[in-house]
């Protein structure tokens, strides 16, 4: 078992150094990684056949849980809920955006606002957390940067307040619910919770955080952003925003879907569809509706990303499997020294601090187990490390520019349209806002759950 | 005329700079070298000087991240600039010398591109660095090896060919054998041969 453990170990913190290096696409350095570990790991090391079969989990397509699901129960190995959920959303967001949809509702919102700098600045930061409850953060900030830049350029401010703020709420607003972030779909779909679990729980503490940094951000960015122009909008000047709808009978239908999917995810727990089911429905359904165009949306599709996941499911399960996880849960119990509030400090603030700087879904993946063993161990209420472990890590990843991805493609489109971000500039505003809301979070689990 | 592309690649105190100056001057061409750093300045947000400090620059891996071919790094971002400036001044049918900025790889697809390597002996080189700059023998030393590497990292990072690797250019050529000015005509009489005159 011994040298199971060291090889696990070894090909996950290589697997973390080649994806920090990029040298080779991340996708490729998981599945490599996951080869290795069912090679070395499962097959020479282990010979265990069934360790293999758990991980890569493939019966569980033929089990009624994956499918409809009654009673909470838990996932182990390669997460397929996570990943079919996440193709699934994939595809209907290609044909919302290829609707027009998004361009749509932000020049909608400039609209409704009047087109004025500040109502913009803080309904877009609202509109950044709310669509990012359903929808992945990379594709919210896409749209979001790129009519910020537009209409910054009309209304003549300085757009990098505002994309921050709008990379910031993405990020919280995604760690409101089940499916806003990775992260918390691998905690929702391996722990067997509900969205609306979330909502009530990371949720609440989400919309607690999202007032409070909506004035946060108006403080600290005002001055920037309020230029001669403010008071004084041309609207003759602007795009309509029905110039952004592509195909009329596109658009409908993708609202449409949209609709369902959020209702869908909502009642979830009540009709007992599990995501994975939501996530095949959605897409069936965008794929039926969208005729000729279908061929091209499954085309779009990130399967980089699928992939990835696949990948980095195996190495955790290499973790998993050889009882690496089990240990470094061992290691926070005896550091806490059996504290709970400790053990939940811990677990929301490194794993903060490690989502700032690392990717914050193979930090998740690892995670869940470590808090399931630590529960299991420790006696301490699973629901509450699941809520910090969310916390942490989605909040976490805002703090610097490569914490997660929304920040990323937000300081890139601004870079790409002559408003580049350096880390300084980025983390001057942001790793405060991100100080704050943990520290809210923080009192909030310690409150509510303790 | 037709378009005539030469892609200059050197080594820091090589005297390539001059060279593709000079070439740009007999075949009365522009040449984009500092051009591509005031081009970008107006573009952005950055002073020329800001742009300086990330032009021809490797990123901070550490300090990089990308995600769907998007990048938080400036150096990244800047690069990409100059990419597509000398892509779309290729496209347009220009004819121009440009000085590094991976421009054999990035404008390959082009005919018309001449691509070019200049090299130099280490002695030469420290020779005429310290001469420019002004600096002793052991800080053009370091000099020229500081900037290689940074020219090194930077060109391999975005390249999937080694910086300065013979099989990456038409021509390479070791300036120190005749000198800059014999080197210059060296060069001339190639591009007249490539372009059948």
């Amino acid at each position: 078992m011994a040298a199971a453990q060291i090889f696990a170990v070894i090909i996950f913190v290589a697997m973390f150094i080649m994806i920090v290096l990029d040298k080779i696409e991340r996708h490729l350095v998981t599945l490599g990684s996951g080869v290795l570990t069912l090679i070395i790991v499962f097959g020479i090391c282990m010979r265990s056949g069934s360790a293999i079969w758990n991980t890569l989990a493939i019966k569980n397509f033929a089990t009624k849980d994956f499918w409809y699901q009654v009673t909470e129960s838990e996932s182990k190995g390669i997460n397929w809920a996570t990943i079919l959920f996440i193709a699934g959303m994939m595809v209907m967001v290609e044909g919302m955006a290829k609707a027009g949809f998004f361009r749509w509702l932000c020049m909608r919102i400039a609209y409704l606002v009047k087109c004025k700098t500040i109502p913009v600045f803080i309904t877009f930061m609202i509109m950044s957390a709310v669509l990012s409850m359903f929808i992945d953060s990379i594709t919210v900030i896409m749209f979001l940067a790129a009519v910020t830049i537009e209409l910054a350029q009309l209304l003549k401010f300085n757009p990098v307040p505002m994309i921050l703020a709008e990379i910031f709420c993405a990020n919280l607003g995604g760690s409101a619910t089940m499916c806003g972030d990775p992260p918390n779909i691998i905690v929702g779909t391996s722990l067997g919770f509900s969205f609306f679990d979330f909502l009530t729980n990371t949720g609440l503490v989400a919309g607690i955080s999202l007032v409070v940094s909506v004035i946060f951000f108006y403080i600290v960015f005002k001055k920037e952003i309020v230029t001669e122009a403010s008071g004084n909008v041309d609207m003759s000047k602007f795009p309509k925003p029905s110039e952004a709808i592509t195909n009329k009978k596109d658009f409908v239908i993708s609202s449409v879907i949209f609709g369902m999917a959020v209702i869908l995810l909502i009642t979830h727990a009540t009709t007992h569809l599990t995501v994975a089911t939501i996530g095949l429905f959605i897409a069936v359904i965008t794929l039926l509706t969208s005729g000729k165009s279908a061929l091209e949306l499954l085309k779009k599709v990130d399967y980089k990303t699928l992939v990835f996941f696949i990948g980095l499911f195996i190495v955790v399960g290499g973790l998993e499997e050889t009882g690496i996880l089990e240990l470094i849960a061992e290691f926070i119990e005896n550091i806490s020294g059996g504290n709970i509030m400790l053990m939940i400090a811990i677990i929301l603030w490194v794993s903060a601090i490690a989502s700032a700087f690392v990717d914050n879904i193979p930090f998740a993946a690892t995670m869940v187990p470590v808090i399931q063993s630590l529960a299991e161990t420790a006696g301490v209420d699973l629901n509450t490390l699941a809520w910090a472990l969310s916390i942490g890590t989605d909040i976490g990843g805002s703090a610097t520019p490569i914490g997660a991805s929304a920040n990323v493609v937000g300081t890139s489109v601004a870079a790409k349209n002559g408003h580049p971000i350096s880390w300084g500039r980025y983390c001057k505003k942001l790793a405060p806002a991100t100080v704050i809301v943990l520290a809210i979070s923080t009192v909030y689990i310690f409150v509510r759950y303790l | 005329m037709a378009q005539m592309i030469i892609s200059v690649g050197r080594e820091f105190g090589s005297g390539g700079r001059v060279i593709a100056e000079e070439l740009a001057k007999r075949f009365n061409i522009p040449i984009y070298d500092r051009h591509l750093i005031t081009e970008i300045a107006e573009k952005t947000d950055l002073s020329p000087e800001e742009v300086e400090k990330y032009n021809e620059a490797p990123k901070m891996k550490i300090f990089s991240r990308r995600v769907n071919g998007f990048s938080n790094s400036i150096e990244d971002n800047i690069a990409e600039m100059q990419f597509n400036f000398i892509d779309e001044k290729a496209k347009s049918g220009e004819s121009f010398v440009v000085v590094g900025r991976c421009a054999e790889t990035k404008l390959r697809k082009y005919p018309e591109l001449i691509s070019l390597f200049v090299l130099g002996d280490m002695d030469e080189k420290v020779k005429r660095v310290m001469k420019i700059y002004e600096v002793s023998e052991d800080e053009a030393r370091d000099l020229i090896i500081k900037k290689d590497k940074k020219r090194k990292r930077y060109h391999n990072y975005h390249c999937s060919g080694h910086w300065g690797d013979s099989r990456l250019y038409d021509l390479t050529v070791n300036s120190s054998r005749l000198g800059i000015e014999k080197t210059i005509d060296i060069l001339e009489k190639y591009i007249l041969a490539r372009i059948g005159k």
